[in-house]
């Protein structure tokens, strides 16, 4: 899996989200989106997942043009969770998972029972299993989270994109979560690029940071070069204090 | 449920068939019993040996008004099940949406302006006002290759407010002889019914139903919101538009031939959701059969209740319906 972003420029009604953001990404990595409100974290994920496609720039997947990508045939490689998915009737977990198989499907087709393994697959590697039949309404917000990912690992995406999957989660899911995620990347070889605000979690997981300002990339590099008490005050308008510990620094806000 | 096999393993991909095959049951059963009951004391056999009386109230007043009733019922249920699918809404109907109001709004203008009296002139102009609504509501809600759900709902609000007052106008500018049958268009009424209308309605549906089982597989996917879809290989702005324009149009005809039959719409659908919670692709033919059914036995009822009157059957598709759907949103999810 090759994913190239070549300056990609995107508004919305004419206000600017985006300007010239490059950048590309290989297989099998755990990237971190971060950046303040309002950076362009999901805009930039939907240009990648095209539920937009981008005034300026392209991008390429496997070397090829996105919009030269059958939509469908691109969706079967690349699997978006947009930030606050809600479904607008209730469902089970396992018909959630499975309709993330529809790329797959024909016109007229229904879900074949290899459609149910790999839903069904997809809950057991995000440890959902228990949750097939449960109803969305159910659940808590971790155990919802973990279906929706579920979801996008049925189709086996090789590159994944997550619009803030760690919000509204508790410290234990976070965690949880952010181990799951890096679990993903290891037994599926795909790369996971999600957007997040808990820096620290995402340093301690990830490979690779992106920090996004104002619509431009400001940092593409290793989680030592954003976690510094300069860069997050220059970024983030946070003042912070690195503390070293385990081997490695952390960010802690200074009060 | 019982169609689904119950193992260890959580249901998988839920049979159609079993929920198929009781709601076509219920149907034919809703038919013989709109053919059997009336005001004329005729019987199957003796039309069946050929008695010419028997012969002309089965086959030629009951049969195609039951049939036209499953139609229309059918038919209000499938938009009903497209909109709120489209709209992500619950709420979402043809009524909300100004499709109705478009359609009564065009006959109560015919029938001020004195034209009331043209054979098949207020049906045709309903459909007319009825496509009509539906393109104002959605180019009111498009904005720039978009259409935003809410705007859509909002437009329609906005929309029946105008229908109402051009009603209540024209009502007041028509002759008292025509607001007879305005009126009992409007309450809605399958009163008269022919084969042709069977036949034109019949086709309608037909046209639609194919093209709807051609984008549902597309259409479920917008469940999950249309960024999802977008991203999961969906051109969710050509399934709206085919989805929006064949819904209305099919609506269009069906309140035609019957005038305003609320409710059908919003309350099949959900039924069929709350019994069954299944997406789209199981929602359009069940929602057909159920919607078919319940109007063919809101249409017997309105008929039969009083030996004197026949009452507006949009009131009984209320009064059949709302017991029965508290009952369920008290029940469950």
């Amino acid at each position: 899996m090759t994913l190239e972003v070549r300056s990609v420029s995107f508004a919305y009604d004419g206000t600017s989200a985006l300007r010239e953001v490059s950048a590309a990404f290989e297989a099998t990595q755990l990237v971190a989106l971060t950046g303040p409100n309002g950076s362009g974290k999901s805009t930039l994920l939907k240009l990648i997942a095209r539920v937009f496609a981008p005034l300026s720039g392209e991008i390429l997947f496997d070397g090829r043009r996105l919009r030269e990508w059958p939509a469908r045939e691109y969706a079967r490689h690349v699997g978006y969770l947009p930030q606050d998915p809600d479904p607008a009737f209730p469902m089970r977990a396992i018909d959630v998972v499975v309709s993330g198989r529809a790329p797959f499907l024909g016109r007229f087709a229904w879900e074949r029972d290899a459609d149910y393994d790999e839903a069904e697959r997809a809950l057991e590697l995000c440890d959902a299993a228990y949750l097939a039949s449960r109803y969305l309404d159910e659940m808590s917000g971790g155990e919802r989270k973990r279906v929706f990912l579920a979801r996008v690992l049925a189709g086996r995406p090789r590159l994944i994109l997550l619009d803030e999957p760690l919000a509204s989660l508790d410290v234990s899911h976070v965690q949880q979560f952010s181990r799951l995620l890096r679990d993903i990347v290891q037994r599926t070889g795909a790369t996971v690029l999600y957007a997040t605000h808990d820096l620290n979690w995402a340093a301690a997981y990830c490979d690779r940071m992106l920090v996004m300002q104002q619509g431009t990339l400001a940092i593409d590099g290793a989680p030592d070069q954003v976690m510094r008490p300069d860069v997050i005050a220059r970024y983030f308008g946070f003042q912070a204090e690195a503390v070293n510990a385990g081997g490695r620094d952390w960010l802690v806000p200074r009060v | 449920m019982g169609s689904i096999a119950l193992t260890s393993a959580p249901a998988r991909r839920a049979r159609l068939a079993g929920p198929l095959l009781l709601l076509a049951a219920m149907l034919v059963v809703a038919l013989v019993v709109a053919g059997t009951f009336g005001a004329a004391r005729v019987s199957w056999s003796a039309a069946f040996a050929g008695d010419p009386t028997a012969r002309a109230v089965l086959f030629h007043i009951r049969l195609p008004r039951a049939l036209l009733a499953a139609l229309v019922g059918a038919t209000l249920a499938v938009a009903g099940a497209t909109f709120q699918t489209l709209l992500r809404n619950p709420l979402a109907d043809p009524f909300i949406l100004g499709v109705s109001g478009g359609a009564a709004a065009g006959a109560a203008v015919s029938t001020a302006l004195g034209l009331a009296g043209i054979p098949g002139l207020v049906p045709l102009v309903a459909f007319v006002g009825a496509c009509g609504a539906t393109a104002a509501v959605f180019l009111l809600a498009r904005r720039r290759e978009y259409t935003d759900p809410t705007r859509l709902l909002l437009s329609g609000l906005v929309l029946n407010a105008l229908f109402s007052a051009v009603i209540l106008i024209a009502f007041a500018l028509s002759r008292e002889s025509d607001l007879t049958a305005a009126l009992r268009w409007m309450m809605g009424t399958l009163f008269g019914a022919t084969w042709s209308d069977v036949i034109l309605l019949a086709s309608l549906f037909v046209i639609t139903t194919v093209v709807l089982i051609t984008i549902a597989n597309d259409l479920r996917m917008l469940t999950f919101g249309e960024d999802d879809a977008k991203s999961r290989g969906v051109d969710v702005e050509r399934v709206k538009r085919i989805g929006f324009a064949t819904a209305s149009i099919v609506t269009g005809a069906a309140v035609a031939v019957s005038g305003i039959i609320g409710f059908v719409g919003l309350l099949v659908p959900h039924l069929i959701r709350l019994v069954w919670h299944r997406d789209f692709r199981f929602l359009l033919p069940l929602s057909a059969l159920g919607g078919a059914t319940l109007l063919v036995l809101a249409d017997t009822v309105s008929r039969v209740i009083l030996p004197s009157a026949e009452l507006p059957v949009g009131a009984f598709t209320a009064i059949l319906g709302v017991p029965f759907f508290l009952s369920l949103l008290r029940r469950g999810r």
